[in-house]
């Protein structure tokens, strides 16, 4: 009774032509369990855009908190387009969770924005992935930059150590790949959980096998504890870092031991350095400022940037969807998945999205500058 | 592996083995006098150290809400209680011990913050303040389910465990915390490096465990609950109400926690969800100790701290896995070499 | 009426997808995956009293086995995947359950920790099946060539495997193996005594749970089509514990509750704590934990029983009459039946049973008499069993009873009582006497759950009503255990013993307690039980209630037998008046 009335009132809507109020995103991230380092700031992000108004439509986010867990995720999903009737859903903000709502978004035919990193998630393109995107850089592009930098910089042997889960597991993945191309052996691949209370046995092995550079893949300050285990057991290479830890609170907790790391990252993190000319960066002004008087300075961190960016592509999609069809309506979901295929030259906080039928994340080599923490400062490296 | 590995990697195990030590001794301690299973322990530490660093900061930490709610909570329960069974002149007392003490020590706490007072005060407060919570708790979650079965206090404390986690969350944020090193001193043996902190730790450890030896065998108090582990009726006849034992028990815990979690941050980054494997590897060395002696159970935490420090070199990926499995053997040989009286529920 | 009930209820899951918005479904359908999972813990946990935390480790063998092997296999069904994941599933809980349930003790809940933790390593780290990130694009399931494509569809099926594992379930709760699995949890010496080989049993019903864990897995690898290491680790089985113990964890609907109470309770957290509370924090998990507190503190048993009382009470089933189970064979001639040579018993160095001998004559009841700290009971716990002699030999017809275990001397035909009453309090008195005939049935746990058993427990019941009827208590069939007066209790405890048909029956201190109008109707039916031919060890501390019962007395004094003879010589014996009446 409830549903046929319901379809009713919005056949009745469509037929008027009459505006619907709102459009409804659906947000479901990560903001407690492990990955909450990564999905707070995801959270905040849009807590901050409040209910924006895009193409003279005013956005309604719906947030939801998956706890880090891919059951929650795909319940999330549901609820979203079965209760809420979401016309986009952003989020999640890990991989497997991210990978575990693709059937649901397909099968409902929801466009669909993910916060997580790893490429598998749009990549091939499939009917699968015809309604999933993606904000961050894939991770593969950032693999890249450290293996090159690794190169010339000399280095001939790296050892590897990892969060045990899926971040880990994808940096291996591609780090293994991109060295290979760049003629760098691995000479040690060491696992961590993030709440281990000691990382020296496995930091002793990477030791034992006299790597020239060692990337550490962890996200925020866990990814702090085998750098200092390292620097106190007196490693004299170069030590990496991932972009994961691109926050104030790592170099907090690494302190003076994070003297001379390098690690890829988005370009907000230092677009104060980036020259006036660099695509990004007034972009990631925006976004930073707008952060930083909401949550205080030095609070930026990429992850935040990725639910902006996530934003950003709905802000230039969503006009051009409303073109054809009302929010609430398939059409509408559908024009808006065809919009964001067809985004263009769309400045983000991370970088510039081209995005295209066969790459739904369509980010290039500027969405990543190399950076050097020094002194408790990130410090962009020319 | 040449020798030097070998001995940092023991200092290793030994140093965490301690701290796991201390959450074993209070998990047993629980169990023994309460048969509650301490699950929250974990948490426990993890306020311990993030109290601490919030006080580094000069920060008033979040953990004074908590313990000023808790205050009022137990506080009006006693009064509720009171006007029941027509009790009030046990009141003033017990007002006194569960909201004029955690009261103060909350407002000190607040008090002295912004003030980055020297390392051993900020110490002494944080330590007060988290062992002020452990007593309200168990007035406020488990004096009213003081007879039901194993099994509900377990569930019981599974859920305080998912509150305080989440409640650590809002107050300490996702990121991790560190705490200034004791000392920086650090020794030379051999090719070896020993660090003063790891010798610290190993001493205050071995200096609890001492003091809690005395105040079992040779205190009133100590005494007391003793005789309630073994036997609660009897203690009841006697005159020592479980509900006091019950507090008492639960504030030597939580300070033994909250002494561990000092301990353990200067030497590793804690997080808001740091204390439930820690607690879990107490656990671990607790059921070692048959739940029930405290030597074997401090036994049991430093055989988990070295076999991690160990096979965290040899496998790190299967790390858990290892800890968790060789422990069945040690289980078998337990088992089979104790007499166990049949439990009752 | 409360059939009526239950099928307003099946009509409601019935009519749910037809009716009810898609989300309600998505919902229903997790409630349903966690309640067989929360199922079987009621039975684990609840019922038998073993806690275990590792229940989401074996619900993602089930999902992980299947996963694999669709995306490696396609050609294969994946209903046999299942099997396959049954097998393996089967085989892991029987290692654990052999390593930990045979010790007493925390092994359990320590040993399934342990497993919960490993496992979700092992899943993380093995690259084939997927690693951290997990495997996707699992099939969906088809019955009869009709795929399950859609939630709704999906639906009805793990409806129909919760329904089914509810009725097994209760079905093997109303049963000979279900009495002796709620036996076990007041303790493994009364189930032992008559005849359960609880070491046995308690892995059964851990292959049991985990098996419907299993089951639960193989539906939720279907129904997400993408398995990652997350859903299975040790906090999903915590919460799994959750369930079954806020539902109540004493009946399988508690299962039900439980699933149903905590799903639904943190989608409304979800939906109404941010409009309470405000965006800034996460409370879910905190509101969470305090109401569950709360909740506890009201109904420490669970919602169940709460809600139970809420329903019309069901009648309790008539007893029919059936064919007498087979007797046992019953030794002839004036051969003694229990002979005890030299029975010797240490605890260290203390000697309690010192060179101990005599006999029992068929037919007669003896008593062992003796002051406190004489060594009676000890000498009883080593006929029964539960303690090991130190040296010399007890047989029974000519059996040997020193060496074996209390479940093999019941079986040699010995029937005992307890000094403190050991009755399953919650269960009927018919199904506590019924118990005591557990040797005289054969039926397992597989012809239990399909109530393939009914003719024999048909003969069980009316076996138990008899020795009921028998001991003066058929008033009191149908009323719990624990609704009894101590006397009434012994009694009962009497008419179990009874119902293994026995040839002799151990009586540890009956008259304990009991006021002096119980006494005599106690010595009474002991009286008329000797007429019909039993055989009855007593072992008493009251001489009024021994002197005018017993044919003859053992008395015992320091571990020796310091005299033996009829009751009248005894009382005249100066030894025995020096050391034990004399003392008085």
């Amino acid at each position: 009774m409830k549903k046929s009335g319901v379809a009713l009132g919005l056949a009745a809507l469509a037929v008027c032509g009459l505006a619907r109020a709102d459009i409804n995103v659906g947000v479901t991230l990560s903001a407690t369990g492990p990955a909450a380092s990564l999905g707070i700031p995801e959270k905040n992000t849009i807590d901050m855009l409040g209910s924006p108004t895009v193409g003279g439509q005013k956005i309604h986010f719906i947030v939801l908190d998956d706890k880090s867990d891919t059951t929650e995720a795909v319940k999330n999903t549901r609820k979203l387009i079965g209760e809420d009737k979401v016309d986009a859903i952003v989020g999640s903000t890990v991989t497997p969770n991210s990978l575990a709502m693709k059937d649901v978004v397909s099968e409902a035919e929801v466009p669909m924005i993910s916060m997580a990193a790893s490429a598998q998630i749009v990549n091939p393109a499939d009917p699968r992935t015809r309604w999933v995107f993606k904000t961050p850089q894939n991770d593969s592009l950032m693999a890249d930059a450290v293996a090159v930098h690794m190169r010339a910089s000399g280095a001939q042997t790296m050892g590897f150590i990892g969060f045990s889960d899926a971040y880990g597991d994808s940096w291996l993945a591609e780090m293994k790949r991109s060295t290979q191309t760049a003629g760098i052996k691995i000479v040690a691949e060491e696992k961590y959980n993030r709440n281990d209370p000691s990382v020296t046995g496995q930091v002793l092995k990477l030791l034992a096998a006299h790597p020239d550079a060692i990337l550490i893949a962890g996200s925020g300050t866990p990814a702090a504890t085998p750098h200092k285990e390292l620097i106190a057991r007196g490693y004299k290479g170069k030590i990496y870092q991932t972009h994961g830890v691109a926050n104030a609170d790592f170099l907090r907790v690494v302190g003076s031991d994070g003297n001379g790391a390098v690690l890829p990252a988005g370009p907000m993190l230092v677009y104060e350095q980036l020259p006036d000319s660099n695509a990004v960066k007034a972009s990631a002004a925006e976004y930073v400022k707008m952060y930083e008087a909401k949550y205080g300075p030095g609070s930026r961190t990429t992850f935040g940037g990725h639910a902006w960016d996530a934003y950003v592509l709905l802000q230039r999609a969503i006009p051009e969807a409303l073109k054809t069809a009302q929010p609430g309506t398939k059409a509408f979901r559908a024009a808006l998945r065809d919009a964001l295929e067809n985004a263009k030259n769309v400045a983000g906080s991370n970088g510039i999205f081209n995005m295209s039928a066969a790459d739904h994340n369509g980010m290039d080599n500027r969405a990543r500058v190399i950076v050097r923490i020094e002194n408790g400062k990130w410090v962009l490296s020319k | 592996m040449d020798f030097s590995i070998a001995v940092l990697l023991a200092q290793d195990g030994v140093t965490n083995g301690a701290i796991y030590a201390l959450l074993s001794l209070a998990l047993v301690l629980v169990f023994a006098v309460t048969r509650v299973i301490f699950v929250p322990a974990g948490e426990f530490v993890t306020y311990g150290t993030l109290t601490l660093a919030s006080l580094q900061l000069g920060k008033s930490p979040g953990t004074v809400g908590l313990l000023v709610g808790l205050a009022g909570l137990a506080g009006a329960m006693e009064v509720y209680a009171a006007a029941r069974e027509r009790t009030w002149h046990r009141l003033p007392r017990r007002l006194a011990i569960y909201l004029l003490v955690p009261l103060s020590i909350a407002a000190l706490v607040h008090l002295l913050a912004p003030l980055t007072l020297a390392l051993p005060l900020q110490i002494l407060l944080s330590v007060a303040m988290v062992t002020a919570l452990g007593p309200l708790l168990y007035r406020v979650a488990y004096q009213p389910l003081a007879e039901a079965s194993v099994l509900v206090l377990l569930i019981v404390s599974v859920a305080v465990h998912l509150a305080m986690l989440g409640l650590g969350l809002w107050y300490f944020g996702a990121e991790g915390s560190r705490t200034p090193a004791f000392t920086s001193a650090s020794y030379r043996v051999g090719d070896v490096q020993i660090s003063g902190q790891s010798l610290l730790v190993l001493l205050f450890s071995l200096l609890v465990i001492a003091a809690l030896y005395v105040f079992f065998g040779r205190t009133l108090y100590g005494k007391a609950l003793r005789a309630t582990a073994l036997n609660r009726v009897g203690a009841r006849l006697v005159g020592i109400s479980p509900g006091l034992a019950g507090s008492l028990t639960f504030t030597l815990a939580a300070s033994l926690c909250a002494f561990s979690g000092v301990l353990i941050g200067p030497i590793t980054t804690v997080y808001y969800d740091s204390g439930f494997l820690v607690s879990l590897k107490g656990f671990v060395g607790a059921i070692i100790g048959g739940m029930s002696s405290y030597p074997m159970a401090a036994a049991g935490a430093f055989l988990v701290g070295l076999l991690e420090s160990y096979s965290s070199f040899w496998a790190s990926a299967f790390k858990e896995v290892i800890v968790f499995t060789l422990i069945i053997p040690v289980l078998l040989w337990r088992s089979l070499t104790t007499h166990h009286h049949e439990e009752e529920e | 009426m409360r059939r009526a009930v239950l099928l307003v209820f099946i009509a409601a899951l019935l009519a749910a997808p037809a009716a009810a918005p898609a989300f309600w479904i998505t919902l229903l359908n997790y409630v349903g995956l966690y309640s067989i999972v929360a199922l079987g813990l009621v039975l684990l946990t609840g019922v038998a009293g073993q806690t275990s935390f590792g229940q989401a480790a074996f619900v993602g063998l089930g999902a992980y086995t299947t996963a694999y092997l669709s995306l490696n296999y396609p050609a294969v069904s994946p209903w046999l995947n299942l099997v396959v994941g049954m097998a393996i599933t089967g085989f892991v809980a029987l290692a654990i359950g052999f390593i930990t349930l045979r010790m007493k003790g925390h092994y359990l809940p320590l040993a399934t920790i342990a497993w919960g933790i490993s496992i979700f390593y092992v899943f993380g780290n093995l690259d084939f099946l997927g690693g951290h990130t997990g495997m996707s694009g699992i099939a969906s399931l088809s019955v009869f060539g009709w795929e399950l494509r859609s939630e709704r569809h999906i639906y009805y099926l793990i409806w129909l495997i919760v329904m089914a594992s509810l009725w097994t379930t209760n079905n093997l709760l109303d049963s000979r193996p279900g009495r002796a699995v709620r036996a076990l949890k007041g303790g493994l010496e009364m189930a032992e005594a008559f005849g359960v080989d609880a070491g046995r049993l308690k892995i059964v019903v851990f292959i049991y749970a985990a098996l419907l864990a299993c089951i639960s897995g193989w539906l939720y690898a279907h129904l997400q089509r993408f398995v990652n290491p997350t859903p299975f680790g040790i906090n999903q089985g915590i919460e799994y514990l959750f369930m079954a113990v806020v539902g109540g964890a004493g009946s399988v609907w508690g299962a039900v509750v439980g699933a149903t109470l905590i799903t639904l309770l943190k989608q409304l957290l979800q939906s109404w704590l941010p409009h309470l509370l405000g965006r800034e924090g996460n409370f879910e998990v905190v509101v969470f934990g305090i109401l569950m507190i709360l909740l506890l503190q009201r109904t420490r048993d669970g919602v169940w029983p709460w809600l139970s009382r809420l329903l019309p009470g069901a009648a309790p089933r008539a007893v029919s009459a059936a064919a007498a189970l087979p007797g046992r064979a019953r030794p002839h001639g004036m051969a003694p039946l229990l002979v005890v040579e030299r029975a010797r018993k240490e605890f260290g160095g203390l000697v309690a049973v010192d060179e101990l001998s005599f006999e029992i004559r068929g037919g007669e009841i003896l008593g062992l008499i003796g002051p406190n700290g004489a060594g009676k009971t000890t000498m009883f716990n080593l006929i029964s069993g539960a303690l090991p002699l130190s040296g010399g030999s007890i047989t029974l017809s000519g059996r040997q009873i020193g060496g074996r275990e209390p479940f093999q001397i019941a079986e040699l035909g010995i029937g005992r009582t307890f000094q403190h009453v050991k009755l399953v309090a919650g269960m009927s008195v018919l199904d506590n006497v019924a118990l005591g005939a557990y040797l005289r049935g054969h039926a397992g746990v597989t012809r239990a759950a399909l109530r393939l058993d009914r003719r024999e427990e048909a003969r069980v019941r009316a076996e138990a009503a008899a020795q009921i009827a028998r001991v003066g208590l058929a008033d009191s069939l149908h009323a719990t255990a624990r609704s009894l007066p101590l006397g009434r209790q012994r009694i009962v405890e009497i008419a179990r013993a009874l119902a293994a048909d026995p040839l002799l029956l151990l009586l540890d201190e009956p008259a304990a307690g009991l006021r002096f109008l119980e006494k005599e109707q106690l010595a009474a039916l002991l009286r008329s039980l000797r007429e019909k031919g039993m055989t009855i060890l007593l072992v008493e501390h009251d001489m009024d209630f021994v002197m005018g019962l017993t044919d003859r007395l053992v008395v015992m004094d320091f571990g020796q037998k310091l005299a033996e003879g009829r009751p009248a010589d005894i009382q005249r014996n100066p030894v025995v008046l020096e050391a034990y009446l004399g003392a008085v």
